[in-house]
């Protein structure tokens, strides 16, 4: 469904001949110094992350000030309490922890005074059978290939997906977010169709699998529809849902996680 | 309510019944060489100025006047008028063709003058297309569209380049009742708006209504658009047509019984498919992408008292991309109606409608094969009535049962596919009103246009009926038997307008109107998309209510040719539907689940000056307006600009004919540009740069203008055989319109982030048509 929802705008682009783009200069308004926060808790063991920073003017560089000097925690279901310590600038972490799926875990975080919370359930992960490269459909003259992933997904419970894709180790720009709403139980190969980075025979293709709770999915899937920028200009924009309280910017997520890569053939 | 009313309506008659014993005429009037009926045409009495009338959507006429002579002026627009003398000594039948103006010979103005019927009318907030002058207005492509042609009167403004949506005074584009031959047509465009649904050739006659509507119109709340089909020649045989850019149209008409019944069939169809079979892109090689659309109508005069008509549409749309997926949708819609003339005073018409909407989207790859459809289907029975009570009072009132079957979703897939199969429940139920109206023509400086429309809502079973907390989580769940009433809705729709003539040429009006719409468009993208999805008042959805107060000063100069009227609104509109973050509007059972409720108030001012007749014609319209929604989840719960918010709308149409074989044809149009959100800042997430937003619709686009040209060459003289070529250009400065503005990475400066105008039509777009006629 959503592969067709693109197929919609493309085809749509190729009929608007005569369209052009330009860059312009636009005076936007400056709300920013705004709080975002950004927190997984992963199934793998490995370092666990909370980031810290402040949005900024859209006219600024693309480095975001980090927010120093808060206290951060994620308690578990079972009271089991930990402390994050501060790395790097605004980044948190904690070295022991793995995640477990089913268990619900809350964050803390105070800074300024002000004490924010966020509560996340990991799902049970399900296993990522393959990666595989298929012939773009969209431009078939120029060899370009699309990545598809492939899984069965548990039949009787709702899942929700988030994927990431890199090609030569640059991260594609897009959101990949996807629930079971129509392909409950079935095998399933799903292509990340997207326009960002062209991919070639020869190309390593990494894909990042994460399952992930039924909030987050929203928080990810109101991203993914405002990147369609189809007929008529897609939908009006808005900051996601959060799962943070009281409201900021950013998300916590407890997910499971796993990754697969291949040459593109 | 009623009560008072029926009170008015029974001593106003019986006013008049006591008066003087009075004579009726009747008739039809129509077109003299097609027999065609002319709809809206005028008949007065030269010695008794107030006994005007005009004929209904038949063509239909009755008045009435005292024993004496009289001079009978039938006038219409485009048509020659015709004065007929009378001895009105008992009630007579007077069925009048009226000769067209030929518009190649003449082009002075006719020796008689143009009646002032938009003064003298109470009538507000109404207009009403000239088709001859429809084929004249320059269009992209050189497409004649009705839908892009309305958007250049005051108070309606198109939804964008490239859009035939449209928005009537604050309303948004689901909120106009677009009728034709009286079925709803629910998606009024072709290719994603690009063109309209009406094929201008099958038209015979558009009449716009963004206020003071009358109370035989229902359903919507910001205007109705009243689409009526051509009955076809009842004189002759003839075959008309075009050769276009992008598409190509053929039209049949003629007699079935000469002067009793015709038929017209007229279809269109696209071609830029041709161009990519053969392209040696392999990806538009194997694509399907075009429409069509077929209009059909045929009509028998059974005697002077019954007639039988039979109208339907078709059209489609195909999309698709070979052996990966396909796409189709379209309307449907049926006509039957028959017209009885119980007594020269009492008109009746019954109709029976059909109408469908529907889309289909199936993927053909075998690991996630499936088909998805949707659909929404009316059958509609009305009963419109029309008596002439003595020479005062016009009465219309009527009964409509209209029976919605909404099939929201449905996907099956075979066993390969990755797609389960999933059906949404259908839902089901009636709209049904009763409506009285009457034109009361009090004195020959007063006129009243009253009228009460009760309609009701009933949402009935089968299904399951879910009610839902703030947070979208299902509160009760209860299963309804098939037939059972699950909710009801009533309204009262009061509708007043009036008039006062300060002289022959000026009057004041003044009018007061309530809609209510029980049918809602869930759409979160801004322009008609064929996955357009309906959904009806319901446990979750109040009906919408509009409640629209204007006033108007009309003025006619230069013996009435030309017309001046300025327009002022203010409209109350509760229950307006948003949707939650993150909405999932297809094949969702819970869709009712995502919506947000507010409520809104638009108000304007509308200036329009138009010369009608004469070598040079065309008209002149301007708009200020505010449009402002208030939602709590919104900006606050403060007021914030709708999308369709635009302070500023000018248009300018010109139409000058050089001389018998050439006219020319210009448009300017000037337009504040869409309320939009803008981002007041970004951050990081996910790797991704993501931006941050602070309030809805805050900024503006870029203005809007543009100049369009037109020319038209009609070809020499023949006996049976008529040819013309039409020329165009749109845009013709080339000013590249805003579009949409997107904001992203920069893709030159690296570590930044630039805004991005994308325009569509940013450069001249000729187009040529060739049009034909034998006869």
């Amino acid at each position: 469904m959503k592969k067709i929802k693109y197929w919609f705008s493309a085809l749509y682009v190729i009929f608007i001949m005569a369209s052009c783009t330009k860059v312009i200069d636009l005076k936007l308004g400056d709300k920013t110094g705004e709080l975002v926060i950004e927190g997984n808790i992963t199934n793998v063991r490995a370092p666990q992350y909370i980031t810290l920073s402040r949005n900024v003017p859209f006219t600024n560089a693309n480095t975001y000030p980090p927010v120093t000097g808060a206290i951060v925690s994620v308690t578990d279901a079972l009271a089991n309490f930990r402390q994050f310590t501060e790395g790097p600038p605004g980044t948190y972490s904690i070295g022991r922890l793995t995640g477990q799926p089913g268990n619900t875990y809350t964050l803390q975080v105070t800074t300024n005074g002000k004490t924010y919370s966020a509560v996340s359930v990991m799902p049970a992960p399900v296993k990522l059978d393959s990666i595989t490269s298929v012939i773009n459909d969209f431009k078939r003259g120029n060899n370009l290939r699309d990545i598809s992933v492939n899984y069965l997904d548990p039949v009787g419970v709702a899942n929700q997906y988030r994927f990431t894709l890199s090609v030569n180790g640059v991260q594609v720009k897009r959101v990949f977010t996807y629930d079971d709403e129509f392909i409950n139980g079935k095998y399933v190969n799903l292509e990340l169709v997207q326009n960002d980075i062209d991919i070639h025979p020869g190309d390593t293709a990494t894909v990042e699998m994460q399952c992930i709770d039924k909030p987050i999915y929203t928080y990810w899937y109101t991203l993914m529809q405002q990147q369609f920028n189809g007929p008529g200009g897609g939908i009006t924009p808005s900051n996601p849902p959060t799962n943070i309280t009281p409201v900021t910017l950013g998300y916590f997520s407890a997910h499971t996680t796993q990754s697969k890569s291949i040459i593109v053939r | 309510m009623i009560k008072p009313l029926l009170l008015v309506l029974i001593l106003t008659f019986s006013i008049s019944a006591f008066a003087q014993k009075n004579y009726i005429i009747s008739g039809t009037i129509s077109d003299k060489s097609t027999g065609e009926q002319l709809i809206g045409a005028t008949i007065r009495i030269k010695e008794l100025p107030q006994n005007g009338t005009a004929t209904n959507s038949y063509g239909f006429y009755s008045l009435s006047a005292p024993d004496g002579e009289y001079t009978l002026v039938f006038s219409y627009i485009g048509y020659e008028t015709v004065e007929q003398k009378i001895s009105l000594h008992k009630s007579q039948a007077i069925n009048l063709g009226l000769p067209a103006k030929n518009q190649l010979t003449e082009v002075v103005i006719s020796s008689n003058k143009p009646n002032n019927d938009n003064v003298a009318s109470a009538q507000m907030g109404a207009e009403k297309l000239d088709m001859a002058q429809i084929n004249n207005v320059p269009v992209l492509f050189g497409e004649k569209d009705i839908l892009k042609t309305i958007t250049l009167l005051p108070g309606v403004k198109s939804a964008g380049e490239g859009n035939t949506g449209f928005y009537v005074r604050g309303g948004a584009s689901d909120q106009n009742l677009i009728l034709l031959d009286e079925a709803t047509v629910y998606n009024a465009s072709h290719f994603f708006g690009f063109f309209s649904t009406f094929n201008s050739d099958a038209v015979k006659d558009v009449n716009l209504y963004k206020g003071g509507m009358p109370s035989d119109y229902g359903g919507r709340l910001s205007s109705v658009l009243d689409i009526k089909m051509n009955e076809g020649n009842n004189k002759g045989y003839t075959v008309q047509g075009g050769l276009g850019l992008i598409s190509s149209r053929i039209k049949v008409e003629g007699p079935i019984v000469k002067d009793k019944g015709s038929f017209m069939v007229s279809a269109r169809r696209t071609y830029i498919d041709y161009f990519f079979g053969i392209s040696s892109d392999s990806t538009l090689k194997g694509s399907s992408i075009y429409f069509y659309d077929i209009n059909a109508k045929a009509n028998y005069h059974f005697d002077d008292n019954n007639a039988l008509y039979i109208s339907g549409y078709f059209g489609k749309d195909v999309l698709g991309l070979k052996n990966t997926f396909g796409t189709n949708w379209g309307n449907s819609t049926g006509t039957i109606r028959f017209n009885h003339l119980f007594n020269n005073r009492l008109f009746s018409n019954t109709s029976l409608v059909f109408s469908n909407y529907n889309y289909v989207i199936q993927s053909f790859q075998t690991d996630d094969s499936f088909k998805a459809t949707s659909q929404i289907t009316d059958v509609n029975l009305k009963e419109d009535l029309q008596y002439s009570m003595g020479n005062r009072h016009t009465l219309k009132f009527g009964l409509n049962i209209l029976h919605h079957t909404i099939a929201p979703g449905n996907i099956t897939a075979d066993a390969m596919s990755s797609f389960n199969n999933k059906s949404i429940e259908q839902r089901f139920g009636f709209e049904n009103a009763a409506y009285i109206g009457d034109n009361w023509r009090v004195n020959d400086k007063l006129t009243f246009l009253y009228g009460l429309r009760l309609s009701g809502m009933f949402l009935i079973g089968p299904g399951t009926f879910d009610t839902y907390d703030n947070a979208g989580n299902i509160l009760t769940s209860k299963k309804y038997a098939s037939g059972a009433s699950v909710k009801n809705y009533f309204n009262l729709e009061p509708r007043f307008s009036s008039s006062y003539q300060l002289n022959d040429e000026s009057s004041i009006k003044a009018s007061y109107n309530r809609n209510t719409q029980n049918i809602h468009l869930l759409s979160n993208s801004t322009s008609s998309t064929p996955t357009d999805l309906y959904v009806m008042s319901s446990n979750n959805i109040k009906p919408e209510i509009s409640d629209q107060v204007s006033t108007g000063y009309f003025r006619n100069f230069a013996d009435n040719i030309v017309e001046f009227s300025i327009e002022t609104y203010y409209k109350w509109l509760q229950n307006q539907i948003d949707y939650k973050d993150g909405a999932q509007l297809l094949v969702n059972q819970s869709v009712e689940s995502q919506l947000v409720f507010g409520s809104g108030r638009a108000y304007g001012l509308e200036f329009f000056i138009k010369k009608k007749y004469g070598r040079f014609n065309g008209w002149v319209g301007y708009t200020l307006s505010r449009t402002e929604l208030k939602f709590d989840a919104i900006n606050n719960g403060s007021y914030y600009p709708a999308r369709q918010d635009r302070t500023h709308d000018l248009s300018v149409v010109g139409i000058y004919q050089l001389n018998k074989r050439w006219t020319f044809s210009s448009t300017f149009i000037y337009g504040t540009g869409n309320a939009v959100t803008y981002p007041t800042g970004k951050y990081e997430i996910g790797g991704l740069t993501t931006f941050s937003y602070s309030e809805r619709n805050g900024y503006r686009l870029p203005s809007t203008n543009r100049l369009d040209i037109g020319a038209t060459l009609e070809g020499k003289e023949h006996k049976r055989y008529h040819s013309s070529w039409t020329f165009g250009i749109y845009n013709v400065y080339g000013h590249a319109n805003p579009y949409i503005i997107t904001f992203r990475d920069s893709k030159t400066v690296p570590n930044t982030t630039e805004a991005v105008q994308t325009s569509i039509f940013a450069t001249q777009i000729p187009s040529v048509t060739w049009n034909f006629k034998f006869q």
